[in-house]
């Protein structure tokens, strides 16, 4: 406790609190290890994020829909009701049809029937004036092509257009309303969950976009912490052994480094990555861990040697020998703990490294599988984008880059404060 | 000069039998052949023999020891004979040939373009620095530092290649696909390329900023501002000069942060290059491909390691002694 209070008392630790991004994107990673947290304890679920909320790729709460795909919901909507009135026990499946808050309405079989019907009436002329509509626009193009364009039929063609998307739209609305009485969005904490949970849109599944984006955040929180404390694990410890015994340890530890660092990391991830699969893990993320971590001590190791190189000389250390520690002792106690300021800014480097490191691995197909997580999300959102359905995508992209900038920024301060030969600003 | 560089390269030999070793260990660890045919394969009729056939091909049922050898040689040597288990008409050798120019057509050009812009923006920043410029350009990159390369790359093609069909109606990139030639090379490969380049000045930049920085507060950029040179002339011509050693070592540095973006970018563009090569032979678990481009890539970047080291004493003779 003595320690971590003259830690915050220090000059450096005085100056980092005086940065006031530092402050900022401490803040900003305190409210994701929050997020992950959630995650953590179950409050945001695996099936939250993999099971259907509703239609597809619906977008988010700013992006209008188009009415055709107003219509392809209520559609889908409509199409439920239909499969849960054919079951066995209509009865029984009514009370199950549900995607998580919003459920079919407890209605009587009968009743049911009749809303279907009307829904599948008003979706038929919703079709129709949609046809009318787009008869009139090639008519229009058309008429436009001819030599001499006639104005008057022009016009003609344009107003029945006008008329036919106006009652479009008339029917369309009477639909949706058919459609909320089948699957009436629910009031009360329950519907601010729902419309949390469709505030940003579904995926091409039908699973919502915010809750694999939260969820996402517990894995790559999960992957840069045991990565990070892994990776630092490993190096810390050959880097000041191989630096403070010398010798055939430092020799050893020289060479494995060099051979590490001498594979391209990409190459390396994926061949570790190949060496775990066909393999069976109580936690499919070990191979990510492993793989990652095998790649990502070199860094340290590198740091933390060099930095040993020159503490081993220091006085203290030679007093410590004086007063007949034991050589493993005084590097533990002694040695290690000096390059405390060291460890914590390559903890922040290996962090992005990792987070950023998954994404790249999932998407080549070599890193997550199952579940979610960013690279599972952006990797999977290649063919939305292809349509110009950019929601999946962008939530990834926003979570990952607020995270990854706010330890960007931490890393930054950190190195400002705590390492005396680091140029900044 | 020659003892230095028979020095690096006999430092390097241990180094480059450590990757061939771990690379072999790593993919013996699973057994590659039940791997490569399914292990769900396994018991059913004829797999047993087809198993014993690959076996042998590749003489994995020698020692370790022997196989060993074998390889060394065989990397020793350049002799890639073994077919690939995927596309069995081939052999290690050509698919290497024909793998490794479109790499260079990817990598060889951003890595130029991304060296001379970024020490460009790093000059500016420098000479600005704590100005507005200094902290928007700086604030820029790490902005772009905080987005994943996965990202950059299916949004640049998305806008790129089809948006930009869609509003200017022209074709300017392909959306993905590679032809030889040079003609052909801004169609297929530009688009790539400058995503690669986005992707990359934005480290660079940070970098070579730090190194100007550093560079200014040496005594003979005073010296210099003290004969009466212009602070241009100082920045381009005395500490440009002398800032060649970071900048040379940052460039092989940035070698092997290319060849994984080169191996995304052929992945994503579906560029025939060693990269996507690489990932293809992983995902079909094509072992005598994995374990050649594997060694292969390593020591592609061995010899750009022993080239930094040689240039770097070449710029700075200092370096030579110790």
């Amino acid at each position: 406790m003595i320690t971590l209070g003259r830690f915050f008392r220090s000059r450096a630790s005085r100056k980092f609190r005086k940065d006031r991004m530092a402050v900022v994107s401490m803040a900003v990673i305190g409210l994701y290890v929050l997020i992950g947290l959630a995650g953590f304890v179950g409050l945001i679920s695996i099936g939250d994020a993999l099971e259907r909320a509703g239609p597809d790729s619906t977008t988010g709460f700013f992006q209008d829909q188009t009415p055709e795909k107003r219509l392809r919901d209520a559609r889908f909507w409509r199409e439920i009701a239909e499969r849960a009135l054919r079951r066995e026990n209509p009865q029984a499946a009514i009370r199950e049809a549900a995607f998580f808050e919003r459920a079919l309405a407890p209605l009587p079989p009968a009743e049911v029937t009749t809303l279907v019907r009307e829904a599948d009436g008003l979706y038929n002329a919703v079709a129709d004036h949609f046809d009318e509509a787009t008869e009139a626009r090639l008519m229009i193009e058309e008429l436009q092509k001819q030599p001499t364009p006639d104005p008057a039929a022009i016009a003609e063609q344009a107003a029945a257009r006008e008329k036919a998307q106006a009652a479009a739209a008339a029917a369309l609305t009477e639909l949706e309303r058919v459609t909320l009485r089948l699957f009436p969005i629910p009031d009360g904490w329950r519907g601010t969950l729902y419309h949390f949970r469709t505030f940003l849109g579904t995926d091409r599944q039908g699973r919502s976009i915010s809750m694999r984006g939260l969820y996402s955040v517990r894995i790559a929180l999960q992957v840069g912490l045991v990565v990070g404390l892994v990776s630092l694990t490993i190096g810390a410890l050959l880097g000041a052994a191989a630096a403070f015994f010398g010798g055939w340890v430092d020799h050893a530890v020289t060479w494995l480094y060099s051979t590490f660092s001498s594979i391209p990391e990409l190459v390396l991830l994926s061949l570790i990555a190949y060496v775990f699969q066909g393999w069976n893990f109580v936690d499919e993320l070990i191979p990510v861990y492993a793989a990652l971590s095998l790649t990502f001590w070199i860094g340290p190791c590198r740091v933390i040697r060099g930095e040993v190189m020159k503490i081993r000389e220091l006085e203290y250390v030679q007093a410590a020998t004086a007063i007949g520690f034991r050589r493993w002792y005084i590097m533990l106690r002694h040695v290690l703990p000096n390059t405390a300021h060291l460890m914590l800014i390559t903890f922040s480097l290996l962090f992005i490294a990792a987070v950023k490191a998954e994404v790249i691995l999932t998407f080549l197909g070599l890193g997550v599988k199952n579940g979610a997580s960013w690279g599972i999300m952006i990797g999977q959102s290649r063919q939305e984008v292809i349509n110009g359905f950019l929601w999946q995508i962008g939530v990834a992209t926003v979570l990952m880059f607020f995270l990854v900038l706010a330890f960007n920024i931490l890393t930054d301060a950190l190195q400002d404060a705590f390492d005396p030969k680091h140029v900044g600003k | 000069m020659w003892p230095y560089v028979l020095r690096k390269l006999l430092y390097n030999i241990p180094v480059y039998l450590g990757i061939l070793l771990i690379v072999m260990v790593a993919l013996r660890v699973n057994d590659p052949v039940w791997a490569h045919l399914g292990s769900k394969t396994r018991g059913t009729a004829g797999a047993q023999e087809r198993y014993e056939t690959k076996r042998t091909e590749m003489g994995l049922d020698r020692p370790f020891a022997a196989q060993y050898a074998a390889f060394v040689g065989q990397v020793a040597t350049l002799d890639f004979d073994a077919r690939s288990w995927d596309r069995p008409t081939e052999t290690v050798g050509a698919m290497l040939r024909r793998a490794i120019i479109p790499t260079l057509m990817i990598t060889v050009p951003s890595l130029v373009l991304t060296t001379v812009i970024s020490i460009c923006i790093g000059l500016v920043a420098s000479y600005f620095r704590g100005g507005w410029a200094d902290r928007t350009l700086m604030l820029l990159a790490v902005l772009g530092m905080s987005i994943s390369y996965v990202v950059y790359i299916i949004l640049g093609q998305y806008f790129a290649a089809y948006k930009l069909r869609e509003w200017a109606g022209v074709e300017l990139f392909a959306i993905q696909g590679y032809e030889p030639g040079i003609a052909n090379w801004p169609y297929y490969c530009l688009l790539p390329v400058l995503i690669g380049v986005v992707v990359a000045v934005g480290y660079d930049t940070r970098y070579y900023r730090a190194v100007m920085v550093e560079e200014t507060t040496r005594d003979y950029i005073a010296t210099a501002r003290a004969k009466g040179a212009t602070k241009p002339r100082i920045m381009f011509v005395h500490m440009l000069k002398n800032a060649m050693i970071p900048v040379i070592s940052r460039v092989m540095i940035s070698v092997p942060f290319l060849i994984e973006g080169s191996i995304l970018l052929e992945f994503y563009f579906n560029i025939p290059g060693m990269g996507k090569t690489m990932i293809e032979a992983i995902i079909h678990k094509d072992f005598p491909v994995i374990q050649a481009f594997t060694a292969v890539l390593a020591g592609l970047f061995i010899v750009s390691n022993i080239l930094t080291d040689v240039l770097y004493a070449w710029v700075d003779p200092r370096v030579r002694l110790s």
